[in-house]
């Protein structure tokens, strides 16, 4: 039964695992009650754009992706609170930008290989003791700052006027916000890969919706179902060779169907 | 006997506010003393939401000044003062995960420190504000499965919870059955009257709590303030100043 457990990379990777579904889950909680569930997949592309130049000009592509995702989870915030424009067509106009960006600089740079196909789909079984450090570090930073602001990020996402006028900083907060969800994206996305981890942020908060219980316990059911469907879909990932992402992606889809099914109104 | 403070609340001085050439208000002044009961009548669209936005600091006047305690809005730090319940209140998304007792713990968010939870103190007010507003016994109750006038109460509540000296209410009746807008307007009078709470609201209902309120604010895109709303309600001269709609008011007197 713990064969899996045998090998130091499947050890890794769930270590890996279990610290990004619960900084995933976490932050995106306060995402999807924001209404910004599609910001996790922009930002999974412009890490992206950090990751090809990384990869072109010999850059640490984790360094890179943390540092474009962040700039451009700036932009998306700064477009928001300072222009009359939509969220999400704001949100759909940088996805596509970014991935565009991306593209060009890898087949000007002449990489567009394995390493880049790597960050688009994840791969969680080569994650090294260097990335477990890494991550470990800024998710226990990015973990530290959303518990310490979570009243006040519950009520920005409950309402930002009645916030604001309570003398919460929203557009600080706002922010921090998405500064700390672009962090956690580009570290992610070396292990569940760029076209995933939205799936990991923002579905558990979905299926924890469902069960129409209050804050504290929406976010703890959140967290259970990201670490269940980390947990599973790795061990199915192993025993069948599959694809660990997408097997992830899979089982949290699968618990969302049951969570919608055993609540239906 | 109410004391007044020598500064007040709000000091609203030669106020105008414009968006996009269009002139929402123009030359607005006014003060607001402690444990007044003030309510706001206009057309829609005559500026009535805008100005509270204004004196909230949600909107910047184009030209004029407004200070809240003595302090302009950009120095004012003590928000816990200022109870604010929105328009659009008791129209809560019923899937955000909040119970009763989770949005009115947000009425302490200023008075909490990082990482802590809430202290007897915070407790204890919490748990008061859902008393003044008969909501404690739906404390574990989702907010989305409450009627309106439910809903309604909670806002207050949570308004409350940080001990506030002034209520702003921008019609919080929107989908509040008659019923439950009648205590409602009760419970505001007695809050005043008992609690010394200021209170600023923005109603179509004037008929009916005409004999709560101590001053009267019309705007339409200017201001008329009245001190004895009594008379003016009992006067010709309220269609001069409020246009078509002073039919309205005398049509639901009636009602009533």
């Amino acid at each position: 039964m713990f064969e899996i457990f045998e090998y130091d990379f499947m050890q890794r990777a769930f270590l890996a695992g279990i610290i990004i579904a619960t900084l995933a889950s976490v932050s995106g909680t306060f995402i999807v009650l924001k209404r910004y569930s599609m910001m996790s997949e922009t930002l999974a592309h412009s890490a992206l754009v950090g990751v090809a130049v990384g990869l072109v000009a010999g850059f640490n592509p984790l360094w890179m992706a943390v540092i474009v995702a962040v700039l451009s989870a700036w932009t998306i915030e700064y477009l928001r609170s300072s222009f009359s424009l939509y969220s999400d067509a704001i949100l759909s106009i940088l996805l596509s930008g970014s991935l565009a960006v991306a593209i060009i600089i890898v087949s000007l740079g002449g990489a567009f290989n394995n390493s880049l196909f790597s960050y688009l789909f994840g791969s969680i079984l080569s994650v090294s003791g260097e990335d477990i450090v890494v991550i470990s570090v800024f998710g226990a930073l990015s973990l530290a700052l959303l518990l310490a602001f979570s009243k006040e990020l519950y009520f920005i996402a409950y309402d930002e006027e009645v916030a604001k006028t309570s003398g919460v900083k929203v557009r600080l907060l706002n922010f921090l916000l998405v500064t700390v969800v672009a962090v956690i994206i580009a570290l992610s996305i070396r292990v569940v890969g760029s076209l995933l981890i939205g799936a990991l942020m923002v579905i558990p908060t979905v299926s924890a919706l469902q069960y129409r219980v209050g804050f504290l316990k929406t976010g703890l059911i959140s967290l259970a179902i990201a670490l269940l469907s980390v947990i599973f879909g790795m061990t199915l990932s192993f025993y069948f060779s599959l694809p660990s992402g997408a097997t992830i992606v899979i089982c949290v889809i699968v618990i969302f169907i049951i969570s919608l099914a055993a609540n239906k109104r | 006997m109410p004391l007044k403070f020598k500064v007040p609340i709000f000091d609203v001085k030669g106020v105008s506010f414009a968006i996009n050439g269009q002139k929402i208000l123009s030359g607005v002044s006014f003060e607001i003393f402690n444990a007044q009961y003030i309510a706001i009548i206009g057309p829609n669209g005559g500026g009535k939401t805008t100005l509270i936005r204004l004196l909230l600091g949600l909107e910047k006047q184009t030209a004029g000044e407004i200070r809240l305690y003595g302090k302009k809005i950009k120095d004012f730090r003590e928000w816990e003062k200022i109870g604010y319940v929105p328009q659009r209140a008791s129209l809560i998304d019923e899937n955000f995960p909040a119970t009763v007792q989770d949005i009115v713990n947000m009425g302490r968010i200023s008075k909490r420190g990082l990482f802590s939870g809430l202290s007897v103190e915070d407790k204890n007010a919490v748990e008061d504000a859902m008393m003044k507003m008969d909501v404690l016994n739906l404390k574990n109750k989702m907010v989305g499965t409450l009627s309106g006038g439910q809903r309604q109460r909670v806002m207050i509540a949570r308004a409350l919870a940080s001990k506030p000296e002034i209520l702003i209410l921008d019609e919080p009746n929107t989908g509040v059955d008659m019923v439950s807008q009648k205590s409602f307007y009760s419970l505001l009078a007695k809050l005043n009257k008992e609690e010394n709470i200021t209170i600023l609201f923005i109603t179509h209902d004037i008929g009916v709590i005409a004999d709560d309120i101590g001053r009267l604010f019309t705007i339409n895109q200017k201001a008329t303030i009245c001190n004895n709303p009594k008379e003016l309600l009992g006067c010709d001269d309220m269609t001069a100043l409020y246009g078509i709609e002073a039919h309205l008011i005398h049509n639901h007197k009636h009602e009533h």
